[in-house]
């Protein structure tokens, strides 16, 4: 190890050092929301220092990759640096209120959620299959201890529920990159990707030889338990609905980007070359047709908002999924980044998306103490302002102008069209028509049925204020999707070139 | 190069036939032996006892033990892997800090910093006290 790879791995150490903080501050601090700020706060240390790389100012952070080659400090790694830092600020100040309630292990609550994000953080900058691996290991434990935190009947049986279906998908993934091996002899992504041109090619079968084929396949089956996708959905929406609401937005919006951006990353080094990735473009693209329409269907009959949110966010991975199908390889002019830069640009706007919906929920039931949808009845009139906010959430989920969910469906879906994949945005289309039936459900709900009691809801500040913040994002990222799309174009340039 | 991968699974085939041949054999070996009467069977209570040797067991049901022991075992797994790095690190940092000079020790005092806040964290929150 040198210098050099420590500045590589600063946001990372930072980010370790800031979750060990906590810890120790637990034991001095008696104001958990005082331990909550000050955590936001040295939450700056990570940012500084992933800003630091992104502008070069101080130190040497122009090495291409570190540690042997297995962390890499480029800029697409950085962009989900910044989206997962501001996810959890966002989460953390959301959970303010939610953390007071617990009444014990407040201080632990913060940390795990934190070294959860450490392993995110690793996860994106990995460039190595067993670095991914660990990484990926290091936020699913941290994430199945909050699921179960709060250790009643539903929240146990979600924690274990995820905790045993992620070791499954931990096997399949690495029986993948075993075969990976065994064909390659490297694990590092930009290694495999020449030798598997030296290895002999049977032009019949996809990605050269049944040998890669598998593990691909498996390799995108363990990846697609993190992203929510069919056929490793299952566990979604009951974890979503046992866990703690803070974590089930943690979960859909920081696990799931992070998850993406893997994919993305493995995909595009290790199996970049022109043949491979239209091969993989098909995987990915039945498996975002399905995606859509499970998670849109099974959505449609659902009573419970988390649980209705959990589906949901299969109907949405399905659609980010239209962004990584829609290949570079298949597009005939200038447009080569408009996949996986579409999606980049739908995982920021649905985190900015869901946060928002999640935390209004939060607000709501902190008073009514219910999940179900009836509970938001007349919610217009209880408070006007939590109805507005979420309202505001909900139709960009379903994706309306001039919502940043608008904008980011329009991006990935005309990126699916350039690349040939016009039957894709197609279903993606009516995907989204028929997620109106349940998303108007909730505004139904909201301003046109008669609450049982007229008692106003007040929200407490700092929740308001996090889905305030998700909500002025959802708004301004809509109105200039540029700001995010050029971002994203910077973070490619090395990926893709 | 394939074949030669395939062929290092041959190993693996012939190490699951001995693995299963060699108990099946024995205890195939020790059921002839009976029959000829070469093998005595003369059953006592100990021998059937599950363990042959050592002390006789002491009630016949699964019975609850003190939850407690988890704490003690769970630091006492920390506290011994923190040993395991430690000594070989120990026997080596003349070599160490010669090449790496001061890192050599700090790099250790870091990861003992580490495992200290887990000791003092399981402190604070009263794991040590036998209630």
């Amino acid at each position: 190890m040198t210098v050099q790879d420590l500045w590589l791995l600063s946001p990372e150490i930072a980010m370790t050092g800031v979750a060990i903080a906590i810890v120790f501050a637990d034991f001095f601090i008696s104001n958990k929301r005082t331990l909550a700020y000050l955590a936001v706060g040295l939450l700056a240390l990570p940012l500084l220092f992933s800003l630091n790389i992104w502008f070069g100012v101080v130190g040497d952070t122009t090495a291409t990759s570190g540690l042997f080659g297995s962390i890499v400090a480029d800029r697409f790694a950085l962009f989900f640096h910044f989206l997962l830092l501001g996810i959890t600020a966002t989460v953390i100040i959301g959970s303010v209120q939610y953390i007071e309630r617990l009444k014990e292990f407040e201080g632990e609550f913060i940390a795990l959620v934190l070294l959860s994000v450490t392993g995110m953080l690793l996860l994106v900058s990995a460039r190595e299959l067993i670095s991914i691996y660990v990484a990926l290991e290091l936020t699913a434990l941290p994430a199945a201890a909050l699921a179960a935190f709060r250790r009643d009947n539903l929240s146990v049986e979600a924690g274990l529920k995820f905790i045993i279906l992620s070791a499954v998908a931990s096997a399949v993934l690495l029986y993948g990159i075993v075969f990976i091996y065994g064909y390659t002899g490297t694990t590092n992504l930009a290694a495999i990707l020449v030798r598997l041109n030296d290895l002999p090619v049977d032009s019949s079968v996809p990605f050269g030889s049944y040998g890669v084929l598998f593990a691909v396949v498996m390799i995108v089956a363990g990846f697609a338990f993190k992203m929510a996708v069919v056929p490793w959905q299952m566990w979604v929406p009951d974890v979503y609905q046992g866990s703690p609401t803070p974590v089930a937005a943690f979960l859909s919006t920081a696990s799931k980007a992070s998850a993406f951006a893997v994919v993305i990353r493995i995909m595009y080094t290790s199996f970049g070359s022109v043949d491979l990735q239209q091969d993989w473009s098909a995987l990915f693209a039945v498996l975002a047709a399905a995606s859509m329409v499970f998670g849109n269907l099974l959505a449609l009959s659902q009573t419970n908002l988390k649980r209705l949110l959990g589906y949901s966010t299969i109907a949405h991975a399905g659609y980010m999924l239209v962004g990584v199908a829609a290949v570079a390889a298949n597009t005939s002019s200038g447009s080569a980044i408009a996949g996986p830069q579409g999606t980049m640009y739908y995982l920021a706007g649905y985190a900015f998306t869901n946060l928002a919906v999640f935390f209004a929920i939060i607000a709501i039931s902190n008073r009514t103490g219910s999940n179900e949808i009836s509970s938001l009845n007349g919610l217009g009139k209880r408070s006007p302002l939590l109805g507005v906010l979420l309202t505001v959430g909900v139709i960009s989920l379903l994706g309306i102008p001039p919502t940043v969910g608008f904008m980011s469906k329009a991006v990935v879906f005309s990126a699916a069209v350039n690349s040939g994949l016009l039957w894709l945005a197609v279903i993606g289309v009516v995907n989204s028509v028929v997620s109106a039936f349940y998303y108007l459900r909730i505004v139904r709900a909201i301003y046109f049925e008669e609450p049982k009691d007229d008692s106003r809801i007040t929200a407490d500040v700092p929740v308001l204020f996090a889905t305030s913040v998700a909500v002025v994002g959802v708004a301004l990222f809509g109105a200039v999707p540029w700001l995010i799309l050029r971002l994203a174009e910077k973070s490619l340039e090395l990926l893709l070139a | 190069m394939i074949q030669d991968y395939f062929r290092s699974y041959a190993v693996l085939i012939i190490f699951v036939a001995v693995a299963v041949v060699v108990p099946i054999g024995m205890l195939g070996i020790s059921y002839m032996a009976s029959l000829v009467k070469v093998r005595p069977q003369r059953s006592t209570r100990i021998k059937r006892a599950p363990y042959e040797g050592g002390m006789r067991p002491l009630g016949d049901k699964p019975r609850r033990f003190n939850f407690r022991y988890y704490y003690y075992a769970l630091l006492f797994v920390a506290f011994d892997v923190e040993t395991v790095l430690l000594y070989p690190w120990a026997v080596r940092h003349g070599v160490l800090s010669r090449q790496f000079g001061w890192a050599a020790l700090g790099a250790v005092l870091v990861f003992l910093f580490v495992v200290t806040v887990g000791y003092l964290y399981a402190w604070r929150k009263k794991a040590l006290e036998w209630q």
